[in-house]
């Protein structure tokens, strides 16, 4: 095949072509870290493991890792990854949602991003989520977690980025981090944002943003129909906070709901 | 006087580098030919693609689930961490 022979002669072969030997992978719109905690994490001081080959990259001492201080220590940073390839990799040895001990949470943040409200890059935004019970949901959780990643590593979850009206060579994309949680009776999947509209007049452009966002989550990644209510026992809508106004506990939060 | 084994240290091959590891960044997209039956990047969300900055439409991502298996070898042992499956026998009920 004539193809096959210009790639050979190039030398390009994906792990599509050789498995065991490819030579070049997909890089990833950003690099992605990978954290968790659960109970079990909680006050652990982990040993040290000998990866001398290997070190750790050290938490950025950013103000807002520093603010988010106390707690960021019970939740263990497990890796950073740039390629599709090695996404499979990690997802193909790690533990799904559905086999997670209650009261566990994965968060996969863009790389020197910390997934706390306090980090620079998430102290504007807000977050769109839904709540699942978890009996109904068991077998549907590691897709929609799946499908939840997919979209965040592959970006296609903000229409800004190929609209045309980016005019910066590498627009910001507005996603920072995806969350999943479990819960005695529920599942939590929770999409983050760089920024969220405070209200006002000439926020429009950035509002419909954000709900193209919601759309996409919804039907897209979660398989709902667009106006499907979702509501119920132990159930959310896909509803979307502001975390200034997740903060203002009791207050009348503005919910954005798709 | 007593051996010398320093010089014996020195030759010790590192082991085989991953294709994981090693595998370079595919600078341009468009360049690349995938085999028959394996469905390309979706054009459409590279139309401006710069600087390696690509985006995956799910249909493309998910065909690599089923070929790279191979651990990441900066992967920390799991349960270390605390990420270990809870008893599966316990659903039973």
């Amino acid at each position: 095949q004539e193809v096959d022979m210009q790639a050979q002669a190039d030398g390009i072969r994906t792990v599509f072509s050789d498995p065991s030997n490819f030579n070049v992978k997909h890089p990833l719109y950003s690099p992605w870290t990978l954290w968790f905690d659960s109970p079990a994490t909680k006050g652990r001081n982990l040993p040290q493991t000998p990866m001398t080959s290997f070190p750790q990259t050290p938490i950025p001492q950013t103000p807002g890792a520093a603010a988010a201080g106390g707690w960021m220590d019970d939740i263990k940073r497990v890796i950073t990854f740039d390629s599709v390839e090695e996404f499979w990799g990690l997802y193909n040895h790690i533990v799904p949602p559905s086999q997670l001990p209650q009261k566990a949470n994965y968060y996969l943040f863009k790389e020197g991003i910390i997934p706390a409200w306090e980090d620079d890059a998430n102290k504007n935004g807000g977050k769109w989520s839904i709540q699942l019970p978890k009996e109904k949901n068991r077998n549907n959780v590691d897709k929609m977690w799946l499908y939840t990643m997919l979209a965040a590593i592959g970006e296609t979850f903000d229409p800004y980025l190929t609209s045309g009206e980016a005019t910066e060579p590498h627009p910001q994309s507005l996603i920072t981090g995806v969350i999943v949680s479990t819960r005695p009776q529920f599942y939590r999947l929770s999409i983050w944002t760089r920024l969220a509209p405070s209200g006002g007049g000439e926020e429009d452009k950035l509002r419909e943003r954000i709900e193209t966002v919601g759309r996409h989550f919804k039907t897209s990644v979660l398989g709902y129909a667009e106006g499907q209510k979702l509501a119920g026992p132990l159930a959310t809508e896909v509803e979307f906070l502001s975390h200034k106004d997740s903060e203002k506990k009791g207050k009348a939060a503005k919910k954005i709901v798709v | 006087g007593p051996l010398d084994l320093t010089s014996s240290k020195k030759d010790i091959p590192a082991g085989p580098q991953s294709a994981l590891a090693t595998a370079r960044h595919i600078e341009d997209l468009s360049q690349i030919e995938y085999p028959q039956g394996i469905k390309s990047p979706s054009v459409e969300l590279n139309a401006n693609a710069k600087d390696k900055k690509f985006r995956y439409d799910r249909e493309f991502l998910l065909q690599f689930m089923i070929i790279c298996k191979e651990k990441p070898d900066h992967l920390p042992p799991l349960d270390v961490l605390g990420i270990e499956p809870v008893d599966q026998s316990s659903f039973a009920m």
